[in-house]
């Protein structure tokens, strides 16, 4: 039988330790040629991640770029609880939790100075995160629909809400649960129904007059299966995504942008203090028009660069931000809970 | 031989064995560092208001809240449902595989597991394409029979959910309960039938009880992770309200991590005390 000996146990230990230490130093030695922490969503997101900004800033820097994949309220979550040391160094994130980390005074402020392709972005869309940050990409939720089996689809909110009332189609629309869904559905309902930031009442009257014929979605891919499988005929959706599924083969896809305007569901692009420097090189090669056209050609979202010229594949399915309805994201974010609270008791989905 | 005679010139002292409490420190290290740690820093992040003052609006919310209240008895009524309902479709397939199955017992274990290699994502999609309204059944009902003139909803409703999760965690009831009766000896159930109990009296009065810490760890067990479940409820809730869904909520949606730490909170409890009436229960009938 073996017999660990106090002897054994400290030199186990100290192997252990030794090892610990000897494996953490090309971590060390890596930092100390130039690497950064970028974020992505997964999936075709990080592709174009990769190939559009990674590549490009790494070209140029001959600094590396890692990409960690996640979403918005975990990399703001931790950039929270190290503030003074953030594990990441350039952060994408919705309007709303961007907002809430500007506030927080957790974010550097954008300058021409810091980001020359800063000069090719909108102002309304560097104002709209109180320029500690800006939207780089952009969708717009609207009608998806199965073009096989919805025949002269919705052109407009009101007009979806009546006929989805009536029965003539089930949707699909996000659930509660979907980070955007008070931006995207919430809002955009409501102030197309004739409400707005301060009174959410027309949508959640248009709720109870569907709630019949309504499923809901917990994740984009959901509502995918919702509509291939039957179980929906059409929804509430982004556009990117209906693109991105038309181009993998499902040709019954189609969107429209509602004649009230779909709600802007802006990405902005943010770097937390006492981040790594060189996030801000790699935040121009965020926002820079050669990158983002091919970001846009992957993406099938629409791109902030005045420069940007769209490809005649994409032309036609790029709404314009200025054709979108542009949501008061610091208003919203203020009544975004009392939302989620009434969602929760009157739709409960 | 070199190293006996070295270990016996160490005094004795040197070389005794690690004491037990020390050679459990790993074990304890770990369990404070992973366990008990996370979950007092959870609890004091539910009692804290944002500027570091200390409240009990949560919780006050939480156990007084209509709302709240509901969302508490669904968390526990659909895991005590689905352990129920685990249970009778459990024991049967248990008895079958250690009694009757003979050599088939390898089969029924394998096409027991087999389903649990696959993604949980996975079977709930499979239940989404079975019963879409153009899925499969609806179609074999509308169009095929033309039993119905119209496809029924099934899917996004609580039974869907229900059905899905009785699915994933059946195996797990089978498997508890098979182990415990492998080890009842079959001669008590003959002796019960030779001092003349028929089947039922003797599966009821000898093989029941015998088999009840299958039972118990199979409850335990299922009640456990339905208590818990996420995924699942997500794709099919179909307006099922429970506190893991709304504790994602807090984090996706509100980012009320507060909130989210109090709802935490009173699931631990519950599952706590769900686990104390579970062996306090299987205990007494065991005894």
């Amino acid at each position: 039988m073996t017999i660990i000996t106090r002897r054994h146990f400290i030199g186990g230990s100290a192997a252990v330790g030794a090892g610990l230490i000897t494996g953490g130093m090309p971590r060390f030695a890596n930092a100390q040629a130039g690497e950064i922490t970028v974020t992505a969503f997964g999936g075709v997101w990080e592709e174009a991640v990769r190939t559009c900004f990674a590549a490009p800033f790494e070209a140029k820097t001959k600094a590396k770029a890692n990409v960690s994949l996640g979403g918005p309220p975990q990399w703001l979550a931790q950039v929270e609880a190290e503030s003074a040391n953030p594990p990441v160094d350039v952060l994408i994130m919705t309007p709303d939790l961007a907002l809430t980390a500007a506030k927080a005074d957790l974010v550097d402020d954008f300058t021409v100075e810091k980001l020359p392709n800063l000069a090719k972005i909108p102002q309304e869309l560097t104002d709209s995160v109180m320029g500690k940050g800006t939207i780089f990409d952009y969708g717009v939720g609207g009608i998806t629909f199965h073009k096989e089996r919805v025949e002269n689809a919705p052109k407009s909110f009101a007009e979806f809400v009546d006929r989805v009332a009536d029965g003539e189609f089930v949707a699909s629309v996000p659930s509660i649960s979907y980070a955007v869904t008070p931006i995207m559905l919430i809002w955009a309902m409501a102030n197309a129904l004739g409400g707005g930031v301060n009174n959410v009442d027309p949508f959640f009257d248009a709720m109870a007059k569907m709630k019949d014929n309504l499923v809901f979605w917990a994740g984009p891919n959901d509502f995918f299966n919702h509509l291939s499988s039957g179980e929906a005929e059409l929804g509430i959706y982004f556009d990117g995504r209906t693109w991105n599924h038309y181009d993998s083969g499902a040709t019954w896809i189609d969107f429209l942008n509602p004649e009230e305007g779909g709600a802007l569901n802006g990405v902005a692009v943010q770097k937390p203090k006492n981040a790594d420097p060189l996030a801000w090189d790699y935040i121009n090669e965020v926002l820079d028009a050669e990158n983002q056209t091919k970001f846009a050609d992957i993406m099938n979202y629409g791109v902030t660069n005045t420069d940007v010229v769209y490809s005649e594949k994409l032309k036609p399915r790029i709404t314009p931000w200025q054709k979108t309805a542009f949501p008061p994201y610091e208003q919203i974010a203020e009544v975004r809970n009392e939302w989620v609270d009434r969602w929760n008791r009157e739709i409960g989905r | 031989m070199m190293s006996e005679t070295v270990q016996t010139a160490i005094p004795a002292r040197r070389s005794q064995p690690l004491r037990p409490i020390l050679m459990a420190g790993p074990a304890v290290l770990f369990l404070v560092v992973f366990f008990v740690w996370p979950l007092l820093d959870n609890g004091m992040r539910s009692f804290s208001t944002g500027d570091g003052g200390f409240t009990f609006s949560r919780y006050v919310s939480l156990l007084t809240d209509s709302f709240y209240l509901r969302v508490t008895a669904e968390t526990v009524s659909l895991s005590a449902g689905v352990t129920v309902i685990s249970v009778l479709i459990g024991y049967p397939v248990a008895y079958f595989l250690v009694r009757k199955s003979g050599r088939w017992a390898g089969v029924i274990i394998f096409l027991l597991i087999a389903p649990l290699l696959t993604s949980i994502i996975m079977r709930t999609f499979g239940w989404q394409v079975l019963f879409a309204r153009r899925g499969l059944v609806n179609n074999l009902l509308v169009d095929h029979l033309g039993i119905l003139s119209a496809p029924l909803r099934l899917t996004n409703s609580p039974e869907i959910a229900v059905a899905a999760l009785v699915h994933v965690l059946v195996p797990f009831m089978v498997l508890s309960i098979s182990t415990v009766l492998q080890g009842v000896d079959i001669r008590l159930e003959e002796s019960a039938k030779i001092l003349g109990a028929g089947r039922f009296r003797t599966f009821w009065e000898v093989t029941l009880p015998l088999s009840l810490d299958g039972i118990g760890t199979g409850a335990i067990l299922v009640f456990m992770i339905a208590n818990g479940s996420f995924v699942t409820l997500v794709l099919l809730g179909g307006g099922l309200q429970t506190l893991p869904l709304m504790i994602y909520q807090q984090f996706n949606t509100t980012r009320d991590f507060g909130m989210a730490s109090a709802m935490s909170t009173i699931l631990l409890v519950i599952a706590v005390f769900c686990l104390f009436l579970q062996l306090r229960l299987v205990r007494r009938r065991g005894a």
